[in-house]
């Protein structure tokens, strides 16, 4: 699925990502933990293709082809997804409009039709359910006004909707009541396949008591410093990152 | 307050520059107008510059009878060479008077752009309410926007207000509707129709959608 090749990357003049090495298969949940400023949401943004990053050195591998050559947009359409660590508002375009355009734009990448307008809504309507998200919220401006756990659920939600092969939750517990936590996790469990990938990026093990991992990197200073089972998870919450 | 002594224009004249009163022509077919609006009436005024055309609008209104309203809407897309000058004479002549005004528009190519924009409060003016607002959005490094609000307020009892910006598109909105699968020339149109959209006149949204798609490409 996903394949990082000795991956150097810097914003302006400062190298943050120095030599990572990961390698996910299909249907692998893999935790990223680290502590403040590894580099955790440098990964993450430099997969989704922010334009502030400038990759010095190494590759990515998705499904085979050359991820860095591909814009933003065409990632998602190959089945890409991030859930933003504080996910952007956008006054004046409501959630209908934005996902309307997002699955119809995927969907003309696939060479499918555009969904029908009242299939379109059925739809956003059944996901919505998964992450308990009112269906009025279909009308209001994307993040403008909601709290931080309904943020969360609107990621939940789009990821839901737009059902990604690979997706990357970016601290997506950071924020989250016990409850709000436990809708977002079973709306991320209701969606792990045996084909669906996802990275989950946290510097607390909170989430991933609820979305067990297959495998659990420590990210440190631009490098992962350690590849193991749950166990680092534990290790991590008894002893933290200095061990490493 | 205002700064310096009050000058009622009909005695002053030109010195305010103002253009002789011209009530039969309406906006869509000369760019200067000058209207009365007289005690309990309502003027709506809405402007719509489109790409390829370069405009002076020029617009002087009068409230003065108590209770008369003026409510002013234009928005300008600008792709090349264009040249829009907008100057607003916003005069409260009369007491309890209300005037709103939003200009929002969107810069880019070679286009020059002036906003000047004038609320004047008379002294007899009282419970006046004034706002003003001149929203700008400039899409390239060529293109210029010059904004410049003002209040003259010789009444004391009045709420008014203004404002103007000028600004980009917003790049972490822009990365954002990208990374969920929107492709970037539907997401500019998406960000450039929401910051329109409280200046579209009722029936023209699917028009200037249409203009925006291109523009976006």
């Amino acid at each position: 699925m996903l394949d990082i090749i000795n991956l150097h990357a810097k914003i302006g003049d400062k190298e943050i990502l120095k030599g990572i090495n990961l390698h996910i298969g299909p249907g692998e949940v893999h935790a990223v933990m680290g502590p403040n400023g590894a580099g955790k949401s440098t990964l993450s943004d430099v997969l989704t293709g922010r334009p502030d990053y400038e990759v010095t050195e190494g590759s990515i591998l998705y499904k085979g082809e050359d991820l860095l050559a591909k814009s933003p947009e065409e990632r998602a359409w190959a089945g890409l997804f991030l859930s933003f660590q504080y996910p952007i508002e956008i006054p004046g375009v409501t959630i209908t409009a934005f996902m309307k355009a997002a699955v119809n734009a995927k969907r003309k990448a696939q060479g499918l039709p555009e969904l029908k307008a009242g299939d379109f809504l059925k739809l956003m309507k059944q996901k919505m359910a998964l992450v308990q998200m009112k269906p009025e919220f279909a009308k209001r401006e994307v993040n403008v006004g909601f709290s931080g756990g309904e943020k969360k659920r609107n990621e939940i939600f789009q990821m839901a909707l737009l059902e990604p092969d690979l997706s990357i939750l970016d601290e997506t517990d950071s924020g989250l009541d016990v409850d709000a936590l436990k809708i977002v996790a079973d709306g991320v469990n209701t969606l792990r396949s045996p084909e669906k990938s996802a990275i989950i990026i946290t510097h607390y093990h909170k989430l991933l008591e609820y979305v067990q991992p297959d495998v659990v990197h420590v990210l440190k200073a631009g490098q992962i410093v350690k590849t193991g089972g749950r166990e680092l998870i534990d290790a991590i919450e008894s002893q933290g990152f200095d061990q490493f | 307050m205002g700064h310096g002594k009050y000058i009622d224009p009909f005695k002053a004249g030109d010195s305010l520059g103002l253009r002789p009163r011209n009530d039969n022509v309406t906006p869509s077919e000369a760019s200067v107008s000058h209207h009365r609006v007289k005690a309990g009436e309502t003027l709506n005024l809405e402007y719509v510059v489109l790409p390829g055309e370069s405009r002076d609008i020029d617009i002087n209104i009068d409230l003065i009878g108590p209770g008369a309203e003026a409510h002013i809407k234009a928005l300008y897309l600008c792709k090349a060479d264009e040249k829009v000058n907008f100057r607003i004479l916003m005069h409260h002549r009369a007491p309890g008077c209300r005037s709103t005004q939003l200009i929002n528009g969107i810069a880019g190519g070679e286009a020059q752009v002036n906003f000047g924009g004038t609320i004047v409060v008379a002294p007899d003016a009282q419970q006046t309410e004034a706002y003003q607002e001149n929203h700008n959005i400039v899409l390239t490094e060529t293109a210029k926007v010059d904004t410049r609000p003002q209040l003259e307020i010789y009444a004391d009892d009045v709420k008014c207000s203004h404002g103007a910006t000028v600004g980009q598109l917003n790049a972490d909105e822009l990365f954002y509707m990208r990374s969920r699968g929107v492709p970037e020339a539907e997401a500019r149109t998406l960000q450039m129709l929401s910051f329109l959209s409280p200046v579209i006149p009722a029936g023209r949204e699917e028009e200037i959608e249409q203009v925006l798609r291109s523009y976006a490409e």
